[in-house]
């Protein structure tokens, strides 16, 4: 099983969304292990074998109930200054790029997608996060850990997009708009996160975005004011943060916020059937059969023989 | 009415064209005004598109043209004068003036073309937008105003007339060139006091508060269309222009039909729309072909550009992806606005989040970040000494402060048990005496002994609530009854010196302390407000606003420590000043960074 969580802009709540699915399927006993291609971030976390990833994962693994681990952030993008950013790979310094030297960008992804095979044999569900946006019609030919993972495996995506500061179905919507076309039926489902209030308000707008796009909301998640581990300079730092260390005082949030999903509705099991590619065959406004996924585990388009080599994808479901 | 002909009649007499710079009430409506006709020749022009019929002191219907530009305007000045002259007329009650009035109004009266300014989200950018589009309209020679049909916001000022309005019209207004900023700008302020109730100020005052639902269901279809409608026609008949600022997102599917602040409005005043989207967040691209394609199309067609604001860093790698949007969305991007450092008050909380902090000066100021937080803009000349501000969400927040502040909030009762209930009421009581702390409005009132809410009024639930004791001072809430009122006041302790302020809040507060300040009056016998206690470090207050003037803010640092010597960053500059500065760096960043030519001919063409 496995999913990516997409962004509709920085700080919509990928990290907390899909730590909350580590503890999820977690106390379900289904396995989970957090997933993230690359991570640009300040914020890391030392592995017990000396790597280096992004805290973000970090967090993710101790609700999952695993130890952090290289692979759950094979690359680790950190800005050192003067423009130029060190890029961690495997939990070890890979390259220094920037000012007119360029990231080997092909490299990097091919040791991601290795990482994401290892963790699919070795665990039940992988839950990826995405990074920043997917939609930056100025970055996407550059992309890793959105568009980059989803072209090089099979995995298939939902949304989650943020409320609190309005606009949330014009994100979701637009987002799935500007998705590559051969991408869209991989779109399987959105979330809205941080929302107070009546939830019931929202219907109207939910319906009308599963019609235009074929996914289907998998819940509206509370607003709840916790601390989570910070990302990037876009993350909220407001909420309680109570407990003796760090981790206690995370894993204590992310089982409040657990908690709050599974009451508030979240559709766990619509989830699990995305994630193990047995999605409704529902018929796509655009024509194409939601059904599909199980017979593309490789998508051709941007596809280079490396990666075939490296047979990435095929294990994954 | 014969004082008015008098004073005509010396007007042409003399024959003076001008702005007059030199009289004290310079410019009474609008910088570079036209003062050639102090007293408007046409009295009573008795026309319905300048101005109406309303009752005087003594029952009598009077004509009521204050809002009126028109004899102002520099064009118009030296053409009725000219043809004064030229037609030798020498009387205000020559009948020839009449036609000379439908002449000049035929030549230099048309009814104001609209722009609206819509956000794919809250704090797109909207309001900086809005006022950069005034200042460059207002530089360039147009007469020009703000208007926002409803605005959710908890920083509020008092106009002239003692209206409530929405603080980021005022500052807009400011930007625009105006003296006097009015309740048309704002007609409906929604103020949130909890999560699903908001009192709704209408026309400067209090009209009943509402739930989410009864406001959409009852308010927005009832009086809310027609109150938007009368008002953003009244501003159209007295600017050239009149830019409009939209709230929250357009594209609110679900409520789409009942939203009278974005689309509906446009239609309304017969505006185009521009968007705008605020990069820094990321997937503003979706973003803005989201919200484009999710408005319905008799309502698309308005949309005449997008504007991609707040990059930072290079704006090249921005341009290339403006083009596949406007591809994709078939709307030009008409800007890419680079990130402006400017000091510019903020229209609501949301650009509080996540925040934890602001300025690098070197007294650290503990602000208290209640949920409700209100009027919080009142802390920004602060930076204008060697101050910083922390926002205290947790008594740890409250470690080695320098001073703390408590701000007003829209729910004294609920932030103050928010505040009990967070440990932060413990923190202050443990650093009273050590550290200055200052209450402004809510905050002040819980630095009392006592809030009476025993109507429920305040907080929705009946009680008496102990306050934090530090004042013996007691709030009672009783009728539905706002205090508005500008102010200005004199400092009673320290060197003394000016103070300014505004005071808008729901109850009284019974004082039995020391005043801080002196309000003065032009009329009548001042009095005094706030409570002081020198050698306990304690200071409250309702005056919103007290430290725009330097007079109270430095008093107020030189508690910290052995005594601050606080000397103003920005040299002897007013608040005031340094908007004027801001204003201008925004407008340049706007005008540098739109396609001007296109913008202006999106404002003539209007829809």
């Amino acid at each position: 099983m496995r999913v990516l969580v997409l962004g509709t802009s920085s700080a919509a709540g990928k990290t907390t969304l899909c730590a909350m699915l580590c503890r999820h399927y977690a106390r379900e006993g289904m396995d989970p292990v957090p997933f993230k291609a690359s991570n640009l971030s300040l914020n890391s976390y030392a592995t017990k074998d000396g790597g280096e990833i992004g805290m973000g994962q970090a967090f993710q693994a101790w609700s999952a109930g695993l130890e952090p681990e290289t692979d759950m952030n094979p690359v680790l993008l950190k800005p050192s200054g003067n423009g130029i950013i060190q890029a961690v790979v495997n939990g070890r310094p890979f390259q220094d790029y920037g000012r007119g030297r360029e990231l080997d960008r092909e490299a990097a992804m091919a040791e991601a997608v290795k990482a994401y095979g290892r963790l699919s044999a070795k665990h039940g569900f992988v839950i990826c996060e995405g990074s920043g946006s997917p939609a930056e019609l100025n970055l996407m030919d550059r992309d890793m850990a959105n568009t980059g993972l989803m072209d090089r495996t099979d995995v298939p995506a939902i949304l989650v997009g943020d409320i609190e500061r309005g606009g949330v179905f014009a994100a979701i919507y637009g987002t799935w708009r500007i998705m590559p076309d051969r991408l869209k039926p991989r779109l399987k489902g959105f979330v809205i996160n941080r929302f107070r209030g009546d939830g019931s308000i929202l219907k109207p707008g939910i319906d009308r975005i599963e019609e235009l796009t074929g996914m289907k909301c998998l819940g509206v998640l509370p607003y709840l004011s916790l601390r989570f581990p910070e990302e990037d300079s876009y993350s909220s730092s407001e909420g309680r943060l109570e407990g003796t260390t760090v981790r206690e005082a995370f894993l204590r949030n992310i089982d409040e916020f657990t908690d709050a999903a599974e009451r508030s509705g979240f559709d766990f099991d619509a989830l699990t059937r995305i994630a193990r590619g047995r999605s409704s065959s529902r018929r796509h406004p655009h024509g194409a059969d939601l059904g599909v996924l199980r017979d593309c585990r490789i998508h051709g388009h941007r596809l280079s023989a490396d990666y075939e080599d490296v047979g990435v994808g095929k294990d994954a479901a | 009415m014969d004082c008015i002909r008098k004073r005509v009649n010396d007007e042409i007499e003399r024959g003076w064209i001008g702005s007059n710079l030199e009289c004290p009430y310079h410019p009474c409506h609008f910088w570079g005004q036209d003062c050639t006709f102090c007293y408007c020749p046409f009295y009573p022009c008795e026309d319905e598109d300048l101005g109406c019929s309303t009752r005087g002191k003594n029952g009598k219907p009077v004509w009521n043209c204050s809002d009126c530009l028109l004899i102002h305007r520099k064009e118009v000045g030296s053409y009725v004068m000219s043809e004064i002259r030229s037609r030798g007329i020498a009387d205000a009650r020559d009948p020839r003036m009449k036609d000379l009035f439908q002449d000049a109004k035929k030549r230099f009266w048309r009814m104001g073309k609209a722009l609206m300014v819509v956000g794919a989200t809250s704090d797109a950018g909207k309001s900086v937008t809005v006022a950069a589009i005034c200042r460059i309209l207002h530089r360039r020679g147009y007469l020009v105003a703000p208007f926002k049909s409803q605005n959710m916001s908890l920083n509020s000022k008092v106009t002239r007339n003692g209206s409530e309005i929405a603080m980021i019209q005022t500052l807009q207004s400011q930007a625009a060139g105006l003296k006097n900023p009015d309740h048309h700008m704002n007609p409906i302020l929604l103020k949130p006091k909890g999560d699903d109730m908001s009192q709704v100020v209408v026309c400067g005052k209090p009209f009943a508060d509402y739930r989410v639902k009864e406001y959409y269901d009852e308010f927005v279809p009832g009086p809310g269309i027609r109150i938007v409608k009368e008002h953003v026609d009244f501003m159209r008949r007295r600017y050239d222009f009149v830019v409009m600022e939209g709230a929250g997102s357009p594209a609110e599917i679900n409520i789409y039909d009942k939203d009278i602040a974005n689309m509906k409005a446009a239609e309304m005043a017969d505006a185009a729309v521009v968007l705008v989207v605020n990069v820094e967040w990321g997937g503003s691209f979706a973003y803005a072909l989201g919200t484009v394609e999710l408005i319905p199309e008799k309502d698309r067609r308005r949309i005449k550009g997008i504007i991609l604001n707040n990059v930072r860093g290079s704006t090249d790698s921005i341009r290339q992806g403006a083009k596949r949007l406007e591809e994709l969305a078939g709307v030009p991007v008409i800007g890419v606005i680079p990130h402006v450092e400017v000091s510019l008050p903020s229209e609501d909380s949301e650009a509080l989040r996540g925040v934890g902090g602001k300025g690098s000066g070197r007294y650290k100021v503990g602000v208290v970040r209640f949920p409700r937080i209100a009027n919080f803009t009142d802390l920004d000349p602060l930076f204008m000494e060697d101050a910083s501000v922390v926002y205290v969400q947790s008594p740890e927040d409250l470690d080695g402060v320098d001073a703390v502040i408590l701000p007003g909030t829209k729910n004294t009762v609920a932030d103050y048990k928010w505040m009990c209930a967070a440990g932060i009421s413990d923190g202050l009581k443990a650093l009273r005496g050590k550290v200055p702390i200052l209450g402004i409005c809510g905050g002040y009132r819980m630095m009392g002994s006592v809030m009476d809410d025993s109507v429920g009024m305040e907080s929705g639930a009946a009680g008496i609530y102990e306050g934090l004791g530090f004042f013996d001072n007691r709030t009672v809430f009783s009728e539905y009854k706002k205090t508005v009122a500008n102010r200005e006041a004199t400092l009673l302790r320290g060197d003394g010196g000016e103070v300014t302020g505004y005071e808008l809040h729901m109850g009284q507060t019974e004082v039995g302390e020391e005043p801080l300040f002196r309000i003065e009056r032009m009329f009548g016998d001042p009095w005094n407000e706030g409570s002081v206690k020198e050698d306990e470090k304690l200071f409250g207050t309702y005056l919103h606003g007290c430290f725009d003037l330097p007079a109270f803010r430095r008093y107020f640092l030189s508690f910290v420590g052995e005594g601050a010597s606080v000397s103003g960053k920005e040299g002897e500059k007013s608040y005031k000043e340094l908007l004027e500065d801001s204003l201008d760096a925004l407008a340049d960043a706007f005008e540098k960074g739109l396609d001007m030519d296109r913008l202006m001919g999106i404002l003539e063409a209007g829809e």
